[in-house]
């Protein structure tokens, strides 16, 4: 670690009558004693002074610097790191004098030794007793571990979706071999379709990282003919706020409306050219969150008569989904059309992170 | 050959899709099946419910499933514990439980319900290892000592 002689590093100005002499210790122990680097700025954006901190990361010390009587940019940010001279005119530290307090952004940084590193700053201008600007006070900390952090992150992510799309494709290509000519075709591809809308929520699940899914993004996924179609809106009424939903709700929802969907496409509205479905939903404040209130609307397909045996589709929506998330659901055949009502809360989980998805928390 | 028809299996399990095939293994076994798929749901059923061995699901979202698993030593009803993290992913305390392998395979799940019906050994609470009571569930004969590489 390198040190510095740090009798110059206090505060340039006080006078040294015995009570501002204590005024000056306390500020200095305080100044040298913070992990965040902090550097005070004139109207020229000299330095004439930085904490203890600020000598560690810069690589400077405060004799140094002072005795260069250059702009503190000029020192400590001269270059970009593809090697360009980066010119004061284009900093955004500079930029950010003398406007507003508490200016934040991200620079990388030239260390004394020639290497980068990156820093978050916050910048705030210092007034005199008329309120003019006569300085900038700036705080700076190293963040090169926090965008390690991020990149990591990132990875892993990428490996995640990498995996989860891959071993999707892997049990597709399975059940292809394992059932090549030895079950009908439309068995085939009723399956092939089950696990296509698995994967679109897997789509919109990995744009948010894992973390939450949009309500109107499921919706539309499941109900789009393929991945990169838009929902024909000749035949979908879709009708309601968009929300963050918890991957599980995402995953099981857009499962029950794929399944409404397919039903709809062999026997019900979607069957015949002039049948229309209407997705409508709201959301209800609760006491622990909200509640989602969704009704599917069949009209103008052939009469309906009631299924005699349960299918898959009914067992998961009448069955599993209020089961899984303490909801209700209801499912009926009017002859006029099917309907579906479901009643999801949607913070029943308790769930890590939720309050950061759901924008609840104190920022 | 013990016959696990009309045992009456509580299965805690959160994923649906996952749930319903596991229901169906259970009820292609001969089996009566409770759900339960809500850590809540799941110990008032573990308290209440007439049942004679369950299923947990160790990983159930943000929760486990432990809660449940104290509940059925305390009540000396049988149980495994299904999970796809393997043996690593059961806490110490629970490790005299056996452990099913996810995902579910009827003669996995076969195997380790007759060993619950049969073994005398109940494990407790305070860890060792699974089957500790020396049996070995995944041999077609008796005998602690044959294994089968399935």
């Amino acid at each position: 670690m390198q040190t510095f002689d740090t009798t110059t590093t206090t505060l340039p100005t006080l006078r040294r009558d015995s009570q501002l002499h204590e005024t000056e210790r306390r500020l200095n122990a305080v100044l040298n004693n913070a992990s965040v680097a902090i550097f005070l700025m004139d109207d020229r954006q000299h330095c004439v002074y930085m904490n203890r901190a600020a000598e560690l990361l810069t690589g400077y010390s405060l004799t140094e610097v002072l005795a260069r009587d250059c702009p503190l940019h000029d020192i400590v940010h001269h270059t970009y790191p593809d090697g360009r001279p980066f010119p004061l005119a284009e900093c955004a530290i500079d930029r950010a004098f003398p406007e507003n307090n508490q200016e934040r952004g991200e620079e990388v940084f030239v260390h004394k030794d020639g290497h980068f590193y990156p820093v978050g700053f916050t910048a705030s201008p210092i007034r005199d007793d008329e309120a003019r600007i006569i300085g900038t006070i700036i705080e700076v900390r190293d963040i090169t571990e926090e965008k390690a952090a991020a990149e990591r992150q990132r990875l892993l992510t990428n490996e995640l979706n990498h995996r989860v799309k891959n071993t999707l494709a892997t049990v597709q290509s399975i059940a292809a071999q394992t059932f090549r000519g030895k079950t009908d075709t439309a068995a085939r591809q009723t399956f092939d379709a089950r696990m296509v809308a698995l994967s679109n929520t897997h789509n919109v699940l990995t744009a948010q990282n894992w973390q939450s899914a949009n309500l109107r993004s499921v919706v539309e996924g499941a109900l789009a003919p393929h991945a990169l179609a838009e929902v024909d809106t000749g035949r979908f009424d879709l009708v309601g706020p968009d929300t963050r939903l918890h991957p599980k709700v995402a995953v099981t929802l857009a499962m029950a409306l794929h399944e409404l969907m397919t039903n709809a496409a062999k026997y019900g509205a979607l069957s015949v050219p002039e049948g229309r479905v209407g997705v409508s939903w709201t959301l209800e404040p609760t006491g622990a969150g909200e509640r989602l209130d969704l009704v599917w609307t069949e009209q103008g397909g052939p009469p309906v008569t009631e299924p005699t045996r349960k299918g898959f589709g009914s067992r998961l929506i009448e069955r599993q989904l209020p089961m899984e998330f303490d909801g209700t659901a209801t499912l009926a055949f009017a002859p006029t059309g099917v309907t579906c009502h479901l009643c999801v809360p949607l913070t029943a989980l308790g769930w890590h992170g939720q309050d950061l998805v759901t924008g609840r928390a104190a920022r | 050959m013990i016959d696990l028809g009309g045992r009456r299996v509580l299965l805690v399990e959160d994923e649906s899709l996952v749930a319903m095939l596991g229901e169906d293994m259970l009820l292609d076994l001969g089996c009566e099946v409770e759900i339960a798929m809500r850590l809540d749901k799941a110990v008032a059923l573990a308290r209440g419910a007439d049942i004679d061995m369950a299923i947990l699901d160790v990983n159930l979202g943000e929760t486990c499933s432990y809660p449940v698993a104290d509940v059925l030593f305390e009540r000396r009803i049988p149980f495994i514990f299904a999970t796809g993290y393997g043996l690593a992913g059961i806490e110490p305390a629970y490790g005299a439980v056996p452990v099913m392998q996810k995902p579910y395979q009827i003669a996995q799940m076969e195997r380790l319900l007759r060993h619950l019906v049969t073994c005398e050994t109940l494990p407790t609470k305070a860890g060792g290892r699974p089957l500790a009571c020396g049996c070995s569930p995944g041999a077609k004969t008796g005998g602690p000592q044959q294994m089968r590489a399935d």
